[in-house]
């Protein structure tokens, strides 16, 4: 029940009090999303629609000239337009895009391009990157700046003094995002003074600025639609190579054309997160504190930076010493990717944690709880544990064997991350004589179900169910939304929403305390009336109450209010594996995440996301991985038949558990977190199991038999 | 209740109709073996597979000779979408995805092009009662045959079993893979309304999912097979 007593500010309320909120609501997007009707960019077809396709270089490197003719001469291909007329600097770099009247005949006029180019030398590893006489990526050459970080001369010292001392060199390959929707949108602009952009994008907000630009026209005379989208991870944050072809294509020819990669091409530049080769240096002593931790991290970026994580990790050493630098590539700039670099570090951290805990007899929970110094983690540890099954575990402080056929292990890790929200969304909620409610935002749905917390925010101040309020989102001719990045979509959403929609129950109590010969903070909504809260009986339905207002009904704005929201969110997860030792296969047999983030709005979606970030964990553990031939200088996998992501097979027992002892009373973003520790934590699982210690990923079974064959000499 | 039915068993065991790639791994439904399959792509196997204008316009590669036969320039075909007859002109090479999509006078863009080579099932439609990738199956083959969208399970806005427990359980996030995922549930239930978890998680393989909604998929079968249980068949 929702009284009007304690309504100086807006608030989310004690817990246990919401009849809406922190319940499993069904995502508000499922139906149409089920039955084929959410249209996504990919899916709208508009009047004199056409096709567009973009045309990439075959090769890493190459000075190009490009000829549009011989395509523009085919019948049905009517536009044409040179993206890049030079050089090219990574493999499957756009040069050209073509629109036509079909997807058929543009597939025709992208390979009637005329293409010529002369390869020029190239550099697609790291090691060719760093040979004396590579060609240079960048001007300044193929290794960035190195960062240091800590004390070097501490960490050798301690390093010197300590019980036990490891040295590894571990890997991570570049992963891709592999949104299902690829990259993409329809510029709809038929030569008029406005536009329509349907754009896949993480940004809705984004993309009228860059479109304008590019068409000529006015900034607000172009908008932008993401009613659904397929998809982003991070990667969607800009109108994109597709995106600025589409604009250019439609404003050769005045007619709307879509424009989306295809699978090669969204592989090839849709983005990637950023590989990692770290060589480590670290020790403990046998009482189990974790002493020193050296890293020398390279960053494989291709063109780009590529991404760095805390560091330390989180565990804590006496004394620790970081160098990261990038190393350039002539591949596609890696691009944010959930959790930009923290999987990388997670990783490579866990592991040695591991690996140090072995060298030292102690058990790998405790290890972790001694050397983290943090109750929040120490009691998730703790919670996943006991879920796993760690305590009747029988290889706690030393690797199993198996039975000589399979063995069976367990692995820990963990993670945080930030997941505040910040200002500039502004929500309307508006209320009509029939009854209707509905909450405008502009904001953008990767899929994380932000357009239901839309819809069950007013529900929940109103007394009415969640479907009876509808969410108009991802449209900027709506109150503007954020870019969905960082996790922030959350904290920055919620806030201004619910802000407009306390103001307008506040409003709506106010025009009904004289209907109801109350006092205005005796006016109660609750399951679809509004009463006076000392005579529960005397009151209206909500249909009648809203009969009451005027034609223009009631509308209220609602601005971001930071003590709506927070920052600081932790979890840890535990993952059981199973490993054939004859053929070197491994099999994720559970996984459990423990996570806090303040107060969770949508339980149900809320799991979702974390048992999805988990399988993206899987996958980045043990499938997926960019494979270049580096003779060729080309890419091996840019396909979803060869590039594999986790399938029905793959997919363990998952179990998401809410932190119920977090009791922050409001919400936090959780997109990112739990995609951090599944790589850490299968492959803790794995050298548990039976010994096997795989230091790159992904754990394919050729490595996991090489490291058994290390057990053996 | 006007939930449409798929077509029932003893209508769709066709095999030598069935040039789609089959996904129904296990189920012994198509009765095509992977080498069968691969021995009809090479040529469209002529027998019963084109109607119409498309098998007039047939003409052998080498006169007079077994080679493969070829179709050549737009042709029309008629086949059933959703319950309703269409007639359509397609190219040889137009896929039946391509069609759905962009060929038809009202696109029906539920089926999703995502890999566009016959692994990720976002595409996922039913033919004849056979689960096939619309992506790997040329238009032109779908003549005189019956095709079901995801935008043809519902009967007058009102969702079947599967997709209401999709709905309930949260088996979608982003939602590009559902469609496809829908059809498949739908197919396998339709078989077998009691499948357990492995017979899902089987009939699913064809079927890939980024955001990582499997695990509630796999609780939506189990709801949606329980009220199918339940019904009177």
């Amino acid at each position: 029940m929702t009284s009007n007593k304690t309504a100086d500010k807006p608030g989310w309320g004690a817990r246990g009090d919401h009849k809406i909120l922190h319940h499993d609501t069904p995502r508000a997007s499922a139906p149409d999303k089920v039955s084929g009707a959410a249209l996504y960019s990919h899916d709208r077809r508009v009047p004199g629609m056409l096709y567009g396709r973009l045309v990439c270089v075959p090769v890493a490197c190459a000075r190009i000239e490009v000829d549009l003719a011989p395509a523009l001469a085919l019948e049905g291909v009517l536009a044409g337009v040179v993206l890049r007329d030079e050089e090219t600097r990574f493999m499957g770099q756009a040069v050209a895009a073509v629109a036509a009247e079909t997807p058929e005949l543009a597939d025709d006029g992208a390979r009637a391009v005329a293409l010529e180019f002369e390869e020029l030398p190239w550099a697609v590893t790291p090691e060719q990157a760093l040979l004396p006489d590579a060609p240079k990526v960048r001007r300044r050459g193929n290794r960035g700046r190195v960062r240091k970080i800590g004390d070097a001369k501490a960490t050798e010292d301690a390093l010197a003094a300590a019980d036990f001392i490891m040295t590894a060199d571990y890997s991570v390959p570049v992963q891709h995002h592999v949104c299902l929707e690829p990259h993409g949108v329809l510029c709809d602009w038929r030569g008029g003074d406005t536009a329509t952009i349907y754009a896949s994008t993480q940004v809705a907000f984004g993309v009228p600025g860059s479109a304008a630009d590019l068409l000529g026209l006015d900034e607000q005379s172009v908008r932008c639609i993401v009613h659904h989208m397929g998809g982003g991870f991070g990667s969607k944050f800009s109108l994109d190579t597709p995106g600025r072809a589409a604009c250019l294509l439609s404003r050769e020819c005045k007619r709307p054309v879509l424009l989306m990669n295809d699978r090669t091409q969204e592989f090839q530049t849709g983005g990637n997160r950023s590989g990692s080769i770290q060589r480590v240096r670290a020790a403990a002593n046998r009482d189990g504190r974790l002493m020193a931790l050296r890293i020398e991290i390279d960053k494989i970026g291709g063109v780009g930076g590529g991404a760095g994580g805390p560091k330390p990790f989180h565990y804590r050493p006496s004394a620790s010493y970081f160098e990261e630098g990038s190393v350039h590539t002539h591949t596609d700039s890696s691009r944010a990717m959930r959790a930009p670099g923290h999987p990388q570090v997670a990783f490579v951290t866990e592991s040695v944690m591991d690996e140090l805990a072995y060298g030292v007899g102690a058990d790998l929970l405790e290890f972790r709880k001694q050397n983290i110094h943090s109750e929040v983690w120490s009691r998730q540890l703790d919670r996943v544990a006991d879920e796993i099954g760690w305590s009747s575990h029988p290889h706690r402080r030393t690797p199993g064997r198996g039975d000589g056929w399979t063995a069976e292990g367990i692995g820990f890790a963990i993670s945080a991350w930030g997941g505040g929200g910040h200002g500039g969304g502004q929500a309307t909620v508006r209320i009509t004589r029939s009854g209707t409610v509905t909450c405008s935002i502009g904001v953008q749905d990767l899929g994380t179900g932000i357009r239901t917390l839309v819809a069950m925010i007013p529900a929940e101040e109103f007394g009415l169910q969640a479907d009876a309020v509808e969410a108009r989102i991802g449209d900027t001719n709506l109150p503007p939304g954020v870019g969905s990045g960082g996790s922030v979509t959350t904290g920055s959403i919620a806030p201004p929403v619910k802000v407009a929609s306390w103001k307008a129950r506040r409003a709506f109590a106010e025009h009904l305390a004289p209907l109801l010969d109350c006092p205005v903070e005796r006016v109660m909504f609750a399951a679809g009336r509004v009463f006076d809260g000392d005579a529960p009986k005397r009151g209206l339905t909500w249909h009648e109450a809203c009969g009451t207002l005027t034609n223009e009904g009631l509308q209220e704005t609602g601005d971001w209010r930071g003590d709506l929201q927070g920052s600081g969110v932790h979890g840890a997860q535990a993952a059981r594996v199973r490993v054939d030792l004859m053929t070197g296969r491994v099999q994720v047999l559970k996984m459990v995440c423990c996570q806090d983030s303040g107060l969770v709005l949508n339980p149900l979606t809320w799991r979702s996301q974390v048992k999805g970030a988990m399988i993206q964990g899987l996958g980045q553990a043990l499938l997926e991985e960019r494979v270049l031939d580096a003779d060729l200088g080309i890419g091996l996998n840019a396909q979803l038949q060869d590039y594999k992501i986790p399938g029905c097979l793959e997919i363990p027992e998952l179990v998401a558990l809410i932190d119920e002892e977090d009791t922050r009373e409001f919400p936090i973003g959780v997109g990112e977190p739990p995609v951090i520790p599944g790589p850490g934590a299968i492959a803790g699982a794995v050298h548990n199991a039976c010994g096997a210690r795989v230091r790159h990923l992904p754990m394919t079974p050729d490595k996991v038999l090489d490291a058994l064959a290390l057990l053996e000499d | 209740m006007s939930e449409k039915k798929l077509p029932p068993a003893s209508d769709r065991e066709m095999p030598d109709r069935d040039i789609g790639l089959s996904k129904a791994i296990g189920s012994g439904a198509s009765g095509l073996s992977r080498r069968a399959f691969l021995k009809g792509a090479g040529g469209v196997a002529a027998g019963g597979v084109l109607a119409g204008e498309a098998a007039a316009r047939l003409s052998a590669a080498g006169e007079g000779s077994k080679a493969t036969p070829v179709v050549e320039g737009e042709t029309k075909i008629e086949f059933t979408l959703n319950g309703t007859v269409q007639q359509v002109q397609v190219e040889p090479r137009t896929t039946l995805l391509g069609l759905l999509r962009s060929h038809l006078p009202e696109p029906l863009t539920g089926a999703k092009e995502v890999c566009d080579r016959g692994t990720c099932g976002a595409c996922t439609v039913i033919l004849d009662g056979e689960v096939i990738y619309a992506c790997a199956t040329l238009a032109l083959t779908v003549a005189g045959r019956e095709v079901l969208t995801v935008e043809g399970l519902a009967g007058e806005g009102k969702l079947t079993a599967v997709q209401r427990a999709m709905v309930a359980e949260d088996g979608s996030m982003c939602g590009f893979c559902t469609p496809g995922f829908v059809m498949s549930l739908s197919a396998c239930l339709e078989r077998n309304p009691g499948a357990d978890e492995n017979e899902v998680r089987r009939a699913c393989t064809g079927n890939l999912c980024r955001c990582g909604t499997y695990d509630h998929i796999f609780r939506a079968a189990e709801v949606a097979g329980t009220e199918l249980s339940l019904e009177p068949r």
